[in-house]
């Protein structure tokens, strides 16, 4: 809630802050202020410390069981050390390298989450540095951060307000407050109590807003986290930041994965015991069935993945800022789109033209070159040189070669837009201009609300002199008595006046800004070359001109955005404009990208067609909505939730910041994944609050691409669809790594298992399967991330948060009990095989693991009759290792192409070249597993036909 | 708010494991189950079939006489009887049954060293008395039926047979270990040249034995360690060579390899002595993460009291 120092006089403000206006606070009292109130800067939000949040990935994910293993392992060998077992060192080191897996992988997670920067850096950033202050009397420079309530302040065109002034002094001063509020008309501020809205009034100048030009003296009435901007920066810091899809998904494997490994683990570690195996032991195949379980590598190849895709993006203009984002926009099914700068061009662009009683369109695309509208009439000349002359605005410098849509222009909005009208059409104005030379002027001011010029004429013969005006066209109508149409002046009689209304209403149904223009060529008998003009006592005519024509400018919607609008339709996403902007110029900005297409309808829409009062019409019938900031604010939430499922074409105009926080909420409960795009301080809050916040690179404040996870490079809004794309097929991909990768996990497990129950020497060692995991896998995981899309994904719906799941029943159960026991199987020939051939033959190898493990037993018989000592044992054991895992490295490739693909045959889709690493091993080795690598791919191919023969069934 | 949504969660779960409306068990219906269960049965069955299958085809390729490699294998450990848990023969001379599991050992091992269970003459041959050369019987196969092999005496051994002092010298702190090459199918170890042999061994060289040697482990225990009783055939501390190579389980299945024993009449008493013995051969491989192989290492502990 903001005070009313607005609607106070000065005297009252002097007496409220206890300061003098012409003096100032004295330094004394300034110095007691400044200790109560705290120096004028925003607070940074209290930070975890760098020392937790590492922490914090170190115990996220996988890592509390692969912790528990190391802690296993060390109790292991400690036990095993004290009784003198031979071997208890290797527990030693499988517990150092389990944590040396974790800890790795959470320094690299750390390392990806450190990248994303604090969102207060910004805000420090826009505090200016000096500000000047009246003190004892005299002005003095201080340190904006000392500034205290009730300081009297100075500011000029080109100063950052340094706190909330309230303005005692004001001349020509304007301000550019769309950091603030997402206008981006320059703001003209003065003494005068205009709005009971604080936010609206103009004796109210911002902190850390810029005033453009002119000169003004104020108050000092917030500082620090007081002002307004403070409490949009706490109100942000206030939003937590909330669990990325991706981030839940992963979650919800890590639980599935987890629940799996400590319950199989569990089990066996109590089978184990009962088959009276020492707890030691039992301990021991807990391990290794938890190591087995987990997929160490799986989230350094998720996050690897991640930034990858995010490299993707970012070559096409989409700079991810969180990697969990990338997958994020791929889900998005709510876009809350900003208008100014995102959907439109972020500048004003003649739209339209009204003249000889017709409306002309004009070319209001980015690269506009030439105008195609018919230039023939006299009309058009006269209109051309009223816009060229009548108009302050000019081209910087030194800008010749430089694209006319791209030349930096001093003036405002209108003007400018304009000045590059008439530069295509006409081309040299300022050669025009010289050519005409202006004798006086009378700039534009909201009172009379028109601009008025002299000028000579270029005609050498022509000794009349030519006054020029624009303005808002009901103003300029009221100063005329005739109306030029083909080049002829005609009365302005009832009709033609009518004619005028209906354009003017026309033009502004658009949402477009009219300017009217007219012009008087004043007699030469009354005004002689030297009549001397004077702008104050206005000694020319200013009534009984001759009308031309209108004008109407838009902030024009970027060409790209319809078709970007029409994929996303297609993709299953809502857009939804929310923006600062008046609703009619917001209405008809959605409708010309198509966010309100074309054969929808308002509520007021129907109303007006069936003639009926609005609260008669079903709003059923209604597609379209478009939402005033003021209505919203009487909402509550259960209005809005009804106008957000009822609606689909929703346009939210006059927003405030927090209004867009309630509307981006809204979303959220209807299970949406929200995206929200936005260039200001004020969209801040909903971009942290969006599950995704989309910043505008070029247009965006600091603040807002802060807050952002994404930035747009471009400010264009097509990227997002191509976001969008990327973020679907990262979705797949990872599921395809998931699948690929949970496959191994029973080839890894089954041994133990095995091992356990058959007393078999163990098949494969804990230490060979991290080798798998973080070693040979990796790469080929990493590169499912690179495969292209399979269908179309961008005509199907976005995923639904909480029912298509990264992870689902059907993959876990393919993965685990049809491809995992295959891969098994396979591996196990591997494994007798090496043991057969060197002596072992399978049926030996039954219930032999007690004497084998025995470090002292030297002699055990082989299926020949040849004697073993322990150590010939273990390094055939190990040989045993090597089988198995080349074997699961060999079945991985046929996993790895199976898995290319979900659905198509694999003839369907191009193979890329892979090379996943061997190590040494007897090369037939190789080859053992390779039938069931090849049964693997066929049953595979069997299982995808049928699911093309017959899709949906379960 | 949040309590009603935990409710409705609670009442889906139990929704989940039991659907009265849908007659669905765990989501899926009896049927259903029934079908994925069938589907799961076949898979697997299929499953076992082709790995049994293939378990079959590689068994196949393997020769029941003899291994495909035995690069694991050789060379050779060095095995002491009994066989001591930790290499650690510590017992009481007074108290027989702290010694009893070391004799019971040696007794079980050499049982079969027994002259009845050497009565068999098909299946055993009278080999040389003395040292000689390797006898080969043929290829690795049944062509020819079983292959015999030579006879190997237990009174050989001397006092270490166990025929003379039932205790094998346990009972007066002079213990005896057999010791015996670990059979390797095929292998002919090759004896030392004479030069190569440690010092003290050196006079009792026969070029058709495979020498054992034992000696003190530690510097300090050479004082401590005593005489040293070697027994063999012929009173060579080794192996003769006339028992390789060994034929295999399937060929040889009544094979002794040859023994020889090691009494130690002197052994310092009430402390740790620690022994290594060592066979010596060009083909005989020691390694030093492989204790076993080519030697071993036995720690005596013996308490007079």
């Amino acid at each position: 809630v903001l005070q009313d120092d607005h609607k106070l006089s000065k005297e009252e403000l002097e007496e409220k802050y206890t300061t003098s206006i012409s003096k100032g606070l004295t330094s004394a009292r300034a110095a007691e202020i400044l200790a109560r109130d705290g120096p004028n800067a925003l607070t940074p939000p209290k930070s975890t410390p760098e020392i937790i949040k590492f922490l914090k990935q170190m115990v996220g994910g996988f890592s509390i069981l692969l912790w528990v293993g190391a802690l296993l392992c060390w109790i292991a060998f400690g036990i095993q050390l004290a009784q003198g077992v031979a071997s208890a060192f290797d527990n030693l080191y499988l517990g150092v390298v389990l944590a040396l897996v974790v800890i790795l992988t959470g320094i690299f997670a750390y390392y990806q989450e450190a990248k994303s920067t604090n969102i207060m850096a910004s805000f420090s950033k826009m505090i200016p540095q000096q500000a000047l202050v009246i003190r004892d009397g005299e002005k003095k420079e201080v340190p904006a951060e000392q500034l205290v309530v009730g300081d009297i302040v100075e500011i000029k065109g080109g100063d950052r307000i340094p706190a909330d002034i309230r303005l005692i002094f004001s001349q020509g001063c304007k301000v550019d407050n769309s950091s603030l509020t997402g206008e981006s008309e320059p703001q003209s501020r003065s003494c005068d109590f205009t709005h009971e809205n604080p936010l609206e009034t103009k004796n109210i100048a911002f902190y850390s807003t810029t005033c453009l030009e002119g000169t003004a003296t104020g108050m000092v009435i917030n500082t620090g986290d007081h002002t307004i901007i403070g409490r949009i920066a706490s109100l942000a810091s206030g939003v937590g930041n909330e669990k990325t899809p991706i981030a839940i998904e992963i979650e919800h494997f890590v639980h599935i994965v987890a629940g799996v490994a400590v319950s199989i683990g569990v089990l066996f570690f109590i089978i184990a015991v009962s088959m009276k195996y020492k707890v030691l032991d039992s301990i021991i195949f807990l391990i290794g069935i938890i190591v087995a379980n987990v997929p160490e590598g799986l989230l350094a190849t998720v996050t690897v993945s991640l930034s990858l895709t995010a490299k993707r993006m970012a070559k096409k203009n989409c700079l991810v800022k969180n990697l969990e984002a990338v997958e994020t926009l791929g889900s998005t099914s709510i876009i809350c789109s900003d208008k100014t700068g995102t959907l439109t061009q972020n500048r004003m662009t003649v739209a339209h033209l009204w003249f000889d009683d017709q409306i002309y369109s004009a070319d209001t695309s980015e690269e506009q070159t030439t105008q195609s509208f018919d230039q023939s009439s006299q009309s058009w000349a006269t209109l051309s040189k009223i816009v060229t002359l009548c108009n302050r605005a000019e081209f910087k410098p030194g800008q010749e070669n430089v694209p006319i849509m791209k030349r930096v222009v001093v003036g405002d909005a209108s003007e400018t837009a304009l000045l590059k009208f008439a530069e295509v059409i006409l081309g040299d104005v300022m050669g025009i201009r010289k050519r005409n030379r202006k004798l006086a002027e009378i700039p534009f001011n909201s009172t009379n609300k028109f601009q008025l010029s002299i000028h000579e004429t270029e005609d050498p013969n022509d000794k009349r002199f030519l006054l020029v005006m624009k303005g808002a066209p009901e103003r300029i109508l009221e100063r005329c008595s005739t109306i030029m149409i083909n080049g002829e002046e005609q009365p302005l009689d009832r009709e033609r006046a009518e004619a005028f209304q209906t354009a003017y209403m026309e033009l502004g149904g658009l949402g477009e800004r009219v300017l009217g223009f007219c012009h008087l060529y004043l007699p030469e008998d009354e005004f002689p070359d030297t009549y001397p003009f004077d702008t104050d006592s206005m000694n020319f005519p200013t009534s009984n001109l001759c009308f031309v024509g209108l004008l109407s400018m838009i902030d024009p919607p970027r060409s790209t955005v319809p078709d970007a609008v029409s994929k996303c339709r297609s993709a299953g996403i809502k857009v939804i404009m929310v923006t600062g902007d008046h609703p009619i110029t917001a209405k008809a900005i959605a409708k010309s990208v198509g966010i309100i297409s074309a054969n929808s309808e308002t509520v007021e829409d129907i109303a007006k067609r069936l003639n009926v009062p609005v609260e008669q019409v079903n709003k059923q019938d209604a597609r379209a909505a478009v939402i005033n900031g003021m209505e919203l604010k009487d909402m509550t939430a259960e209005q809005l939730d009804e106008i957000l499922i009822n609606h689909s074409e929703i346009v939210f105009a006059r927003t405030s910041p927090q209004q867009k926080l309630i509307i981006v909420e809204g979303c959220q409960r209807q299970d949406a994944v929200v995206a929200v795009t936005g260039d200001g301080v004020n969209d801040s809050p909903a971009l942290k609050k969006a599950d995704i916040g989309i910043a505008m690179g070029i247009a965006g404040s600091d603040a807002a691409k802060n807050a952002a996870d994404m930035i747009l490079l471009d400010d264009n809004f097509a990227s997002i669809v191509t976001g969008v794309e990327e973020g679907r097929l990262i979705f797949d991909n990872l599921k395809k790594t998931i699948a690929y990768t949970l496959t191994k996990n029973i080839a890894e497990l089954c041994p133990f298992l095995i091992y356990i129950i058959a007393s078999i020497p163990l098949p494969i060692g804990t230490i060979t399967i991290l080798f798998i995991d973080l070693g040979t896998d990796i790469i080929p995981s990493v590169a499912l991330a690179y495969e292209k899309a399979e269908s179309d994904i961008m005509n199907r719906r976005p995923r639904h948060k909480k029912k298509d799941r990264l992870v689902n029943e059907q993959l876990a159960v393919y993965s685990y009990l049809q491809i995992g026991i295959l891969q098994s199987i396979g591996a196990f020939l591997a494994y007798f095989t090496v043991y057969a051939e060197q002596g072992w033959l399978p049926n030996t190898l039954l219930g032999l693991r007690v004497n084998w493990e025995d470090d002292y037993y030297n002699d055990i018989e082989d299926s020949y009759g040849q004697e073993w000592t322990r150590y010939q044992r273990t390094y055939l054991q190990w040989s045993g290792y090597t089988a198995f895992f080349v074997s699961i490295t060999i079945q991985q490739v046929a996993d790895l192409i199976i898995r290319k693909t979900r659905r198509n045959s694999i003839f369907q889709q191009d193979l890329i070249h892979e090379s996943p690493f061997f190590p040494f091993s007897r090369v037939q080795y190789w080859f053992v597993a390779m039938p069931y690598a090849i049964l693997i791919w066929v049953y595979d191919e069997i299982r995808k036909l049928f699911i093309r023969q017959y899709p949906g069934s379960k | 708010m949040a309590r009603g949504k935990a409710k409705e969660g609670d009442g889906n779960w139990k929704k989940f494991i039991w659907n009265s409306e849908k007659k669905e068990f765990l989501g899926r219906t009896g049927g259903s189950w029934f079908k994925i269960l069938l589907f799961y049965l076949i898979f697997y069955g299929c499953l076992a079939g082709i790995f049994i299958g293939t378990i079959q085809v590689m068994l196949l390729t393997i020769s029941e006489f003899e291994p495909k490699y035995q690069d694991r294998v050789a060379p050779p450990g060095l095995t002491v009887i009994p066989r001591v848990l930790k290499t650690e023969v510590s017992f009481r001379m007074a108290d027989p049954k702290t010694y009893e599991e070391y004799v019971a050992g040696l007794n079980k091992f050499l049982k079969n060293y027994d002259n009845d269970q050497q009565a068999n003459s098909i299946e055993f041959d009278d080999c040389p008395d003395e040292p000689g050369d390797y006898i080969n019987r043929g290829p690795f196969n049944n062509d020819q039926g079983q292959k015999k092999v030579c006879r190997f005496r237990r009174d050989w051994l001397g006092n270490c047979s166990g025929m003379l002092d039932s205790s094998y010298g346990y009972k007066d702190g002079k213990p005896c270990v057999v010791v015996k090459l670990n059979r390797i199918l095929g292998f002919k170890p090759k004896p030392p040249t004479n030069d190569s042999l440690p010092p003290g061994m050196m006079g009792k060289y026969n070029p058709y034995v495979l020498p054992v040697h034992c000696f003190a482990k530690k510097e300090e225990d050479v004082d401590k360690i005593g005489t040293i009783e070697y027994y063999g055939m012929a009173g060579y501390a080794g192996f003769p060579l006339q028992y390789y190579p060994y034929y295999g389980k399937l060929l040889q299945p009544k094979y002794l390899q040859p023994l020889m024993a090691v009494q130690f009449t002197n052994l310092t008493y009430d402390t740790e002595v620690r022994v290594e013995c060592k066979v010596y051969g060009e083909n005989i491989g020691y390694s030093d993460k492989d204790r076993f192989q080519g030697r071993f290492e036995v720690k005596f502990d013996i308490k007079s009291s």
